[in-house]
């Protein structure tokens, strides 16, 4: 994993998003947010429901509208760049819903994913990416559709996979799961990425999980971040917890760590 | 029963030059979701730009090919100069049938402008009268079935044995996702549009081969048996679309042949509604309610 440090010796992060404001319209869903995913780090997001979390995401990917603000990945700015461009750069995103191309079979999913490299190079990493969910092997020539949720979620993260990317983008990559799939997707299978070298920049509403495979962790509030800290600061101190998760899921969450 | 195979046969053969042209309406339907009313006065410009072709001495065949490249160029020019445009600026898909729907018209009388009202013949290009199966065809109608197998094969092969035609179904099912992969979904639309319009300008030429005379009317009158085959088959479906195609072409035939032949479109249509009633996603149309280009 290639990394570059600026004048200060500090590491330039992976991606970086400066005083963003970005919505739709002339309206703006995200409202000054500040930003960074460190190489080879997982970055969470969370937030209640309407706070911006897909807006942000959006915006960074050039879907959502920027009105000001910058998105510089690896210090280069990338601002309102098209996505195409961002996937050349190696920006994977693995959006919330419809996260899979329904009417191809897995096999050409896969094989979408790794569009931008050779047919040699595209099936070295098909075997690699099946070798890491050995599962897909035998459902390659179906539709996508006919898929289960979590056979979904796994085809998703595959396709992704294949583009190599240096920095990956999920959207609630568990949302559609149940608790035990959710766990296996978080820990299993995105967190042993960044331990690869990828940057992971997660959106999760179920913030307890998303938080136990977390590096750091942003709390973001109608548009804005309220909290910026360590992931393993937010899960062990019952303020933050409480900030994060509200009451009720603070509780629970006390409950697992102190079990752990 | 004679009369029933002999219908048959002239229904594959105009079943033949519909699906040509259903084909190509569904392919750029597919991929862009622009439903595009100026296809029939393309289909009109291409039989003229054959006529015009012809009288330079070229061969049919050649007049056929040159035309569907000339029309494929004028459908990415109509998409990028007009469509693409509106659609940037949030014109609703309403708004831009009414677009195309203007556009064929201003299509159909610049045509009228330069050629004329009046009819236009290509002479006679049948060639031989040809007998099997119990069908009697001309040589020239065995051709354009020929080349519309060929050209359907070609995309079949175009859509599920390439990364290019992959990536058309891609941008068909999730655009979104597509551009994610790295695909660059406006040149994807551009093939689509290309490819669209040159099936679109060889169904134009090979129905003017087919037809004794025609005028500026030509497409319009054709566009709607199109859009009816495209709808049979399950819109967007490229396969629906073929089917289609012969389905329309020999029910018109027969309805044709056993009641009478100012008929044929009104019970093919009628078949259609019924078709609709019963299976509204169309022969092939796809379980989920996206619209997607399956192969």
């Amino acid at each position: 994993m290639p990394t570059s440090s600026d004048s200060g010796g500090r590491e330039t992060p992976a991606l970086a998003v400066q005083n963003l404001v970005a919505g739709y319209g002339d309206f703006a869903v995200v409202d000054g947010v500040s930003l960074e995913v460190p190489v080879g780090k997982v970055v969470a997001v969370a937030g209640p429901n309407g706070a911006g979390k897909s807006t942000l995401l959006k915006a960074m990917l050039g879907i959502a509208r920027v009105m000001s603000g910058k998105v510089l990945l690896d210090g280069q700015d990338v601002t309102s760049a098209p996505l195409e461009k961002l996937a050349r750069l190696g920006v994977g995103y693995v959006p919330q819903l419809d996260d899979v191309f329904d009417s191809l079979k897995v096999l050409e999913n896969l094989e979408m994913g790794g569009y931008l490299c050779n047919r040699v190079e595209r099936q070295r990493r098909i075997e690699r990416v099946l070798q890491v969910f050995p599962q897909l092997q035998a459902k390659l020539h179906r539709y996508a559709e006919t898929l289960s949720g979590g056979e979904r979620k796994m085809t998703a993260i595959a396709r992704v996979l294949m583009l190599d990317p240096k920095i990956l983008v999920l959207d609630e990559p568990t949302a559609s799961l149940t608790p035990e799939l959710s766990r296996v997707v978080l820990e299993e299978q995105v967190r042993p990425l960044s331990a690869m070298g990828t940057s992971v920049l997660l959106v999760e509403q179920k913030a307890v999980a998303a938080l136990a495979i977390a590096d750091w962790a942003y709390l973001l509030v109608r548009g804005r971040v309220e909290v910026s800290a360590p992931a393993a600061e937010v899960l062990s101190d019952p303020n933050m917890r409480e900030i994060f998760l509200g009451r009720a899921a603070a509780e629970v969450a006390a409950r697992s760590v102190d079990a752990e | 029963m004679h009369l029933l195979i002999e219908a048959i046969g002239f229904g594959v053969a105009s079943g033949a030059v519909l699906a040509l042209g259903a084909v190509g309406f569904t392919l750029q339907f597919g991929i862009s979701n622009v439903l595009n009313i100026t296809y029939g006065s393309l289909m009109t410009l291409a039989a003229f730009l054959g006529a015009f072709l012809l009288g330079l001495g070229l061969n049919v065949w050649l007049v056929m090919a040159l035309g569907g490249l000339l029309i494929g160029v004028a459908s990415v020019a109509l998409n990028r100069g007009l469509l693409s445009p509106l659609i940037r600026r949030g014109l609703q898909p309403f708004g831009l049938i009414i677009v195309t729907v203007s556009a064929g018209i201003v299509v159909q009388y610049m045509i009228v402008a330069v050629a004329g009202p009046s009819t236009v013949a290509y002479g006679n290009l049948s060639g031989a009268t040809l007998h099997f199966l119990g069908w009697t065809l001309t040589t020239a109608q065995v051709v354009i079935l020929v080349v519309a197998l060929v050209l359907m094969v070609g995309l079949h092969i175009l859509l599920t044995r390439t990364q290019l035609g992959r990536a058309m179904r891609a941008t068909s099912s999730n655009r979104t996702l597509a551009r994610s992969c790295g695909i660059a979904t406006t040149r994807i639309g551009d093939i689509a549009w290309f490819l669209s319009g040159t099936f679109c300008g060889m169904a134009g030429i090979a129905l003017a081969i087919t037809v004794e005379s025609f005028d500026f009317t030509l497409g319009s009158v054709v566009l709607i048996p199109i859009i009816a085959a495209a709808v049979l088959g399950g819109v967007g479906q490229p396969y629906g679309a073929m089917v289609g195609g012969l389905v329309v072409g020999i029910v018109s035939q027969v309805s044709a042949a056993y009641w009478s032949p100012s008929y044929e479109n009104v019970v093919a249509l009628a078949m259609l509604i019924v078709m609709l009633l019963v299976r509204p996603r169309g022969l092939f149309g796809a379980n989920s309610s996206s619209r997607k280009l399956l192969a």
